[in-house]
């Protein structure tokens, strides 16, 4: 018996896995960044940063057994990052986590451009935490997260 | 003008019966994807009206609701900038659903985050029939308004109205 699902085109597979290794980078990114933001918060914000530091250590670890089983290595994390920014106090920290959010947000919508319908799905479903959680440090909503500004311009 | 004369019927009629062009009738069908945008962009409009209804029904709720509202409009300029079919037809301007406005700020409140979910619920039903591009801007729209569900949420938790 065969599966009447058709195997995706070997460009359609590369694209997925692409898609994936790139969320995976940007999960990485976020778990190195959460260390520094966490180290330069106190109280229920530090609780925040590490609640959400696990979130994303969950996030990769999902992503990377979904690559696995595509039969992919997947991307491992860089031994450091150059962040976007210096951050040396609690605001400038706050603006990284702001970043990273946004960062892994992007990338998962590049995961809703792929042609498989499921990872499509998983990829606008998996863009929601980040984005509750790019508002909840930067205090507002945004009208289009993830989308690069020059998409979206009228 | 073409007249209908003995000499021209018949050939009207060998025309009318051709499986060719169907140049007497009507405009063509719209694409599948254009009728999806078409419903995204009604219930934004919908979104909208329910919203506005809201700020004007209770003026309390203003600071939270206008934000979120302005987004809702910055959404509803991107999806019907996308539609770029049926040629030359305009999009239409036209709010489907009127749901009478719970009778209190929470309840409203509570109403405009069901709003909410439903729309991401739909958006999300349809990114398999959409193109790459336009799936990525239901997804993102979709991500906008479960940011709204949860900054409703916060919002009634915190008292609605009377914070």
């Amino acid at each position: 018996m065969t599966s009447a699902r058709k195997p995706p085109r070997p460009s359609a597979r590369a694209a997925e896995i692409s898609a994936l290794q790139a969320a995976l980078a940007a999960e990485h990114a976020a778990v190195y960044g959460y260390g520094v933001v966490g180290a330069m918060l106190t109280s229920h914000l530090q609780s925040q940063a590490r609640a959400d530091w696990v979130a994303h250590q969950e996030a990769r670890d999902t992503l990377q057994a979904m690559l696995v089983k595509l039969g992919a290595t997947p991307v491992a994390a860089s031994p450091a990052y150059q962040l976007p920014f210096a951050v040396a106090a609690s605001a400038s920290a706050v603006r990284l986590a702001v970043a990273l959010e946004d960062g892994v947000v992007q990338a998962y919508l590049g995961l809703v451009a792929v042609t498989d319908r499921t990872l499509r799905s998983f990829g606008a479903l998996a863009m929601q935490p980040p984005a509750n959680r790019a508002v909840a440090w930067r205090g507002s909503t945004v009208a289009f997260p993830g989308m690069p500004t020059t998409a979206v311009s009228t | 003008m073409l007249a209908a004369s003995p000499t021209t019927l018949p050939l009207f009629l060998a025309l009318s019966a051709c499986k060719g062009p169907a140049v007497l009738s009507g405009p063509p069908p719209v694409a599948n994807e254009t009728q999806m945008l078409l419903h995204a962009v009604t219930a934004e409009q919908n979104l909208i009206w329910i919203y506005n209804k809201a700020i004007t029904g209770y003026s309390a709720l203003g600071p939270t609701l206008s934000p979120l509202l302005a987004e809702h409009q910055a959404h509803l300029a991107q999806l019907t900038a996308r539609v770029v079919e049926p040629t030359g037809r305009k999009v239409p301007d036209t709010v489907t659903a009127r749901p009478a406005l719970d009778p209190t700020a929470d309840g409203a409140l509570a109403q405009l985050r069901a709003a909410e979910q439903a729309a991401v619920a739909r958006l999300l039903s349809r990114l398999g029939a959409a193109s790459p591009s336009l799936a990525q801007l239901y997804a993102s729209v979709a991500a906008s308004e479960a940011t709204h569900v949860t900054t409703l949420t916060s919002r009634i938790q915190q008292g609605g109205a009377r914070s």
